[in-house]
């Protein structure tokens, strides 16, 4: 019995987050967020070899800063017909624990200058701002375990 | 002394990570803007052969279009990047394909990958691959695919035009609704200026080859 609860306990907490199916909009929100909190925003896809080999470092902070003001967000550019297909079954299967978000806009050149003109659409890409503090620092490709550790460092409040 | 050592390593460290920096590749605002001249380039096709845009004497310009075999988003445009081509060639922009991923990093886009895929697909243009990546960098794309539609001059220099992306769904090709390519395209050979000569989309990083 206690064991059966035990084993409940830790599969619940071994369960991957949801994936929440945004527009631009929301995506504006979260960039424009007010906090006095570390945002480290990736965009990624399920096709993307470069984009999963650096996502353990993402989990890895995510865990690592969960009880500080640290939100490290993963925003799929996987199509949100591929939801159930690909990106759930990715996500329950490295049971990821990061927040996760799926951007449901086709048509990059609708949205891509309006986040970050600098971007090319190539991805890996990732953000980290924290607007109370005004900081903000934008990278387009593949980035280290280390150099990532180093950029939370340098902007965690 | 011993104390003395450690800021020592430390510092050298710090420069170290420095000079790792300094060689990380490709910052976006390098290579071309729409205006700018393009060079030409000499790069073997699947068929073997040297390409160059100084080979075809009759073309008005040219659809170059960095593109892979590994990429999904590549690959999704493949039926639609030999479209543009059947399409505007004959107008007098054909298109030329080129490879632009380090065959260590992405094993699947090696030349005999290529010749492979471009037969299986029949590819009417050719696809060639930029082994030093020195194209590539020159022209400053970053992704794939990744569209510079250039105009031949009276100089017989070429102007890029057209920056970017084929058009508004890659994943649903009946969905599309806005042709962003075929637009340039269609006000290039009427005589016209580009109304809208960057656009932006999603793609795959291009693979960099580790110095």
């Amino acid at each position: 019995m206690l064991a059966m609860a035990f084993g409940l306990l830790t599969s619940t907490a071994a369960l991957a987050q949801e994936v929440t199916t945004i527009k631009f909009d929301q995506l504006q929100e979260l960039r424009q967020s007010p906090h006095d909190t570390l945002y480290v925003v990736n965009f990624w896809a399920t096709w993307c070899k470069p984009c999963i080999k650096e996502m353990p470092y993402f989990e890895a902070a995510h865990a690592k800063y969960k009880d500080q003001p640290v939100r490290v967000i993963l925003v799929s550019m996987d199509a949100v017909q591929d939801k159930e297909k690909r990106v759930m079954p990715f996500v329950q299967k490295r049971k990821l624990q990061s927040r996760l978000y799926l951007l449901d806009e086709p048509d990059g050149n609708t949205w891509i200058d309006r986040i970050e003109p600098k971007w090319s659409g190539a991805i890996p890409a990732t953000m980290f701002f924290n607007n109370k503090r005004g900081q903000y620092e934008f990278i387009e490709r593949e980035i280290s375990e280390q150099e990532l550790q180093e950029l939370i460092n340098k902007y965690k409040p | 002394m011993k104390n003395n050592r450690i800021p020592l390593l430390y510092m050298a460290c710090l420069l170290l990570v420095g000079v790792l920096m300094a060689a990380i590749p490709a910052s976006n605002n390098s290579g071309y803007q729409v205006g700018d001249t393009a060079r030409d380039f000499k790069l073997k096709n699947v068929d073997g052969k040297m390409v160059s845009m100084s080979d075809y004497k009759d073309a008005k310009g040219f659809i170059v279009t960095f593109t892979c075999n590994t990429c999904p988003y590549s690959v999704a445009y493949e039926d639609r990047i030999i479209d543009l081509h059947n399409k505007y060639a004959p107008k007098g922009y054909p298109v030329i394909a080129i490879n632009p991923n380090d065959v260590q990093l992405s094993p699947k886009d090696s030349y005999k990958h290529m010749q492979v895929r471009a037969k299986e697909k029949s590819f009417p243009f050719p696809y060639v691959y930029d082994e030093t990546q020195e194209i590539t960098k020159a022209y400053g794309a970053t992704r794939t695919p990744h569209l510079y539609v250039v105009q031949k001059q009276k100089d017989g220099t070429f102007k890029v035009a057209y920056i970017g992306t084929i058009d508004d769904n890659s994943r649903e090709p009946n969905k599309v609704q806005k042709k962003y390519a075929e637009a340039a395209l269609d006000e290039l050979v009427a005589g016209k200026a580009v109304s809208q000569p960057n656009t932006k989309a999603i793609g795959c990083t291009i693979k960099w080859r580790q110095a």
